[in-house]
């Protein structure tokens, strides 16, 4: 049976990639450390497979046509479409792990989800920067899964919470014998195209590292559901790191860092969930 | 509210061809998109505080950053919708 073998969070944003070479010396340090770090854990925990939660910035998805959660399931996916990520980070193609994608989107239905599916995602910056800052080569294959936290309505933060131990369940009752880890992105405050853009939000900060330092997922959907409504439209991302929480059990997890950084538009934070054994 | 045909141009411009395209001829782009008269009004004129209700903030966002604003005067145009509206709209 597959086994969860490690739960990460990692926070994103374009203005990583696009101002790179501008951003000042304190700032690339404290992006640099938290990625290493992050990336250092997560290839210690020698993942088969890394399932990525992340929201889609307007890439795959329009108000055509704007599915609430939806998996992965194809054999490969496109990397990054964005010009300011795809110089930095040449992955013109990803692989995806069908399989387990599959699995995922079986088991989601039955447990009474209706997600959408895509047999080929185009990953944008919420995924692949990540990658791109935490340097993993060779990328293991990756299940994309992607939630609506661009535009209203979105999913609440108790069904968030309810994906994610779906997601769990998921893999470990996957018969092949893999190694999965999870990486959540995004988050945490942080206000786009709105007032307030460029400022970060530090109460609420640090309230989700609080709420996801002690568990308790009824506390956490709570307060949550309230205060993402009083941030920054960025902080709505932090539904990814809800699905993570539950992937670990709710049993909370470690700060690895946390910095508000202006310069980027992101509170930027960096987390690894203690996985039960 | 918001106007779908303004959110789908906002859109549709990241795309290098589209965005070209616009910057070239807005007209002809703009022709495509049948949105309601005041939105298009806005567009034209540059109406953010009119604009803003209206689309997805960061469709908004890649729209002025796609046009070449620079985020220090994208920033101040966004506090200064702060200043002038009472409450913001969420998305």
């Amino acid at each position: 049976m597959a086994k969860l073998v490690g739960i990460f969070a990692a926070s994103h944003g374009p203005m990583i990639a696009r101002e790179w070479d501008s951003l000042s010396p304190p700032t690339r340090t404290l992006v640099t450390e938290g990625f290493e770090q992050v990336g250092q854990r997560l290839m210690a925990s020698r993942p088969d497979v890394l399932v990525i939660v992340s929201p889609d910035h307007w890439c795959n998805f329009f108000l055509n046509n704007f599915p609430a959660f939806c998996v992965g399931i194809g054999e490969e996916h496109d990397g990054p479409p964005e010009p300011f990520l795809k110089t930095r980070f040449n992955h013109p193609v990803l692989a995806g792990h069908a399989g387990l994608g599959r699995h995922i989107m079986d088991t989601a239905l039955d447990r009474d989800f209706d997600p959408s599916l895509s047999h080929r995602l185009t990953l944008d910056h919420g995924f692949c920067l990540p990658l791109w800052r935490m340097g993993i080569e060779p990328i293991p294959p990756i299940v994309p899964i992607v939630i609506n936290e661009v535009d209203d309505p979105m999913p609440t933060m108790r069904r968030c919470l309810a994906w994610g131990s779906m997601m769990k369940q998921a893999i470990e009752s996957y018969p092949e014998n893999l190694r999965v880890a999870v990486l959540a992105t995004g988050g945490l405050s942080h206000f786009i195209g709105e007032p307030r853009m460029g400022q970060i939000d530090e109460t609420f900060d640090r309230t989700c590292i609080e709420l996801f330092t002690n568990g308790d997922p009824a506390k956490l959907a709570a307060t949550l559901e309230h205060d993402v409504r009083h941030t920054g439209n960025g902080g709505h991302e932090v539904r990814n790191w809800v699905v993570a929480h539950a992937a670990a059990g709710n049993k909370g997890f470690e700060l690895i860092s946390y910095a508000p950084l202006e310069e980027i538009y992101v509170g930027c934070a960096f987390a690894e969930w203690r996985v039960p054994t | 509210m918001r106007d779908y045909w303004l959110n789908k141009l906002f859109f549709d411009i990241q795309q290098p061809a589209v965005a070209a395209e616009y910057k070239k001829d807005r007209d002809a782009v703009l022709a495509r998109y049948p949105m309601h008269a005041e939105i298009r009004r806005a567009v034209i004129e540059d109406d953010i505080a009119a604009l803003a209700p209206h689309v997805n903030a960061y469709l908004l966002r890649f729209y002025y950053a796609i046009l070449g604003v620079k985020d220090a005067e994208f920033i101040k145009r966004l506090d200064e919708l702060a200043d002038s509206a009472p409450a913001k709209e969420k998305v």
